[in-house]
């Protein structure tokens, strides 16, 4: 495993290097820096500054600007998690490249692993930046437990990558990455408590955002960002965001290897 | 060696009726295949187009499951122990797929090298050996995206090459290469049957290849083998005549009739020009010396004789032709 992680992770570092991935970079962090000058703005100047009562009673906190901010800071970093973990096999399909690939003896785990950790130092420049900027539009940034933040963006990054594979086998399944990855974008967007809580929705709706990871990382992240609450506290977030991944992670790597047979027939039976 | 019993691929495909509804439709691509590759040995896998060639490969190099029958190689299941088996075998296409254009060709096969768990030294050796073999040394820091269409295709060999595979499927191999490109191929894929031992499946639309190469042929079509022998023999079972044209001193009417008489069982015909004449013979036995003979005994000087042995190509387009009809 350790062989396919390290030539993974060095080979999308090259390709990197050689070509940088420029339209996603700037496009996760422009979503991210929409999503704060949105809240900033109707913050001032539409609502001015007045919030319902049900609003700090659903998010747990009356600081609306660094809700808002966190959540699009944690909603890019999940986005952009999500791509680069789902995309990895249908990319080697686009590109041509899956049959030497799969011909090979390599762990797919370890593959997968390499794809996400070198993805994720793209990622951790896209949060950095994102959190600058949010900033100086109000972001909290006093009194932060960083352990606690630490453990939550590990846990999320677990659970959400377990998650990419399951979306990765929708994308091979339907030969398609933009519809797929955009209807899920759009539901997390809604339903994960991203720019507003998610007690707000009817109930029809809600239940959707207990199945994203996103919901539970992005209501830990608050508590211990802008709260600056202890880890024992975020406990429940943490189980829920490891059961959710103990759950998909299984039936992702099913259906992937599943799919993977599936596109071979499909495309060059 | 590799063994491949009752093998047998459906896909389903589905089928539009129209824009809403659609049915699922099997299609039996491969039906009930028996095949041997042993070590050292080249062997054929002919047919038209959608007869089955690359499904089978694909089920050999384990990238596809058999839906019915066995493959073992070296007496280990293809599906059960694929990822021994993977170990063991490689495969190389045509055309420019299968590699990182991004990446260079060194980078390539160092990529390649340590999915099959090379690393180190040994696979530093490996990737200055296989790029020296196939001629693309001063090319190794080069980006292929920036290689031309031969250059790619021999850096498709290298990676095939990559793991030392004792089993090598080769899919359309020298397709749209240059012709001295696909002769270095050519040398390359005998080299390494016959000095390392490999054992060798190729499928190839080059039939003079196929006949050049391969020591065995599987002939087969809409997925079911219908012939399987050496080159030589498949020509001679298939295509039954021999074509051959003389171009003589003029022939009177009397000695053509003694000739045609002295070739019984030939179909002959005569044409003057000028002042000598040409014969066409076809014959279903290599006619070359009875004719010459009887050219002899008819005191005919001959000033040109031409003789058209059957090819692989003959074989497979008389095949064609039958199922056509």
């Amino acid at each position: 495993m350790w062989l396919a992680f390290s030539a993974t992770f060095q080979r999308n570092y090259l390709v990197m290097k050689r070509a940088f991935p420029w339209s996603f970079f700037l496009g996760h962090i422009l979503s991210g820096f929409y999503i704060i000058i949105f809240a900033y703005l109707t913050y001032f100047y539409v609502f001015k500054k007045d919030l319902s009562v049900s609003f700090s009673t659903y998010a747990g906190t009356d600081d609306y600007l660094s809700y808002v901010i966190l959540g699009g800071l944690l909603y890019s970093f999940s986005v952009s998690l999500l791509m680069i973990a789902s995309r990895a096999i249908i990319t080697e399909l686009r590109e041509g490249t899956l049959e030497a690939l799969l011909l090979t003896p390599s762990s797919r785990k370890g593959y997968f692993l390499g794809y996400v950790a070198q993805g994720l130092t793209r990622v951790g420049i896209e949060f950095a930046v994102i959190t600058v900027t949010g900033y100086f539009f109000g972001l909290h940034l006093q009194n932060i437990n960083w352990l606690s933040v630490i453990i939550v963006l590990f846990v999320l990054i677990v659970s959400t990558f377990s998650q990419a594979l399951v979306l990765g086998s929708f994308m091979l399944y339907f030969r398609d990455t933009y519809i797929t990855q955009n209807t899920l974008f759009v539901l997390m967007g809604l339903v994960c408590s991203i720019t507003f809580p998610a007690h707000f929705l009817p109930e029809a709706v809600r239940w959707i955002g207990t199945i994203m990871p996103l919901t539970y990382g992005v209501d830990a992240l608050r508590l211990v960002w802008i709260e600056g609450k202890s880890l024992s506290d975020i406990l429940p977030y943490l189980w829920k965001m490891i059961i959710l991944g103990i759950i998909y992670f299984p039936i992702g790597t099913f259906f992937i290897k599943r799919m993977e047979k599936y596109v071979l027939e499909k495309h060059f039976g | 060696m590799i063994e491949a019993k009752n093998l047998g691929k459906v896909y389903t495909v589905k089928k539009k009726i129209n824009f809403f509804r659609s049915e699922k439709e099997k299609v039996n691509a491969v039906k009930g295949l028996n095949l041997t590759i042993g070590e050292g040995e080249i062997v054929g896998l002919l047919g038209l187009n959608g007869a089955g060639k690359t499904t089978t490969i694909k089920m050999l190099s384990t990238l596809l499951n058999p839906s019915a029958g066995k493959i073992t190689i070296d007496g280990l299941d293809a599906v059960k122990d694929a990822i021994k088996v993977k170990s063991m075998v490689n495969m190389i296409a045509g055309g420019e797929r299968m590699l990182y254009w991004r990446l260079t060709g060194a980078q390539n096969l160092r990529y390649f090298g340590k999915l099959y768990g090379l690393s180190g030294g040994v696979l530093e050796d490996q990737i200055q050996n296989l790029l020296e073999e196939v001629g693309l040394t001063e090319a190794s820091n080069t980006p292929v995206e920036l290689y031309s269409k031969g250059m790619k295709q021999r850096l498709h060999i290298a990676r095939g090459l990559i793991n030392n595979p004792k089993y090598l499927f080769l899919d359309e191999p020298t397709l749209g290469l240059d012709a001295p490109v696909a002769k270095q191929l050519r040398e390359m894929v005998k080299s390494l049957a016959k000095n390392q031992g490999k054992g060798i499946l190729l499928t190839s639309h080059y039939l003079k290849e196929v006949e050049e190469l391969c020591d065995r042929v599987y002939i087969i079509e809409k997925g079911s083998l219908i012939l399987h022998d050496t080159p030589e023999n498949i020509t001679a079972s298939v295509v039954k005549n021999y074509h051959v044209k003389i171009e003589s001193s003029a022939l009177s009417t009397s000695q053509q009739n003694r000739i045609k008489q002295s070739l019984t069982g030939c179909s002959i015909e005569f044409s003057e020009q000028g002042d000598s004449s040409e014969m066409q013979i076809i014959a279903p036995f290599d006619p070359t010396a009875l004719i010459i003979s009887v050219c002899i005994k008819e005191s005919v000087a001959i000033q040109k004789l031409e003789l058209k042995r059957p090819r692989l190509e003959d074989a497979i387009l008389t095949l064609a032709k039958e199922k056509l009809a």
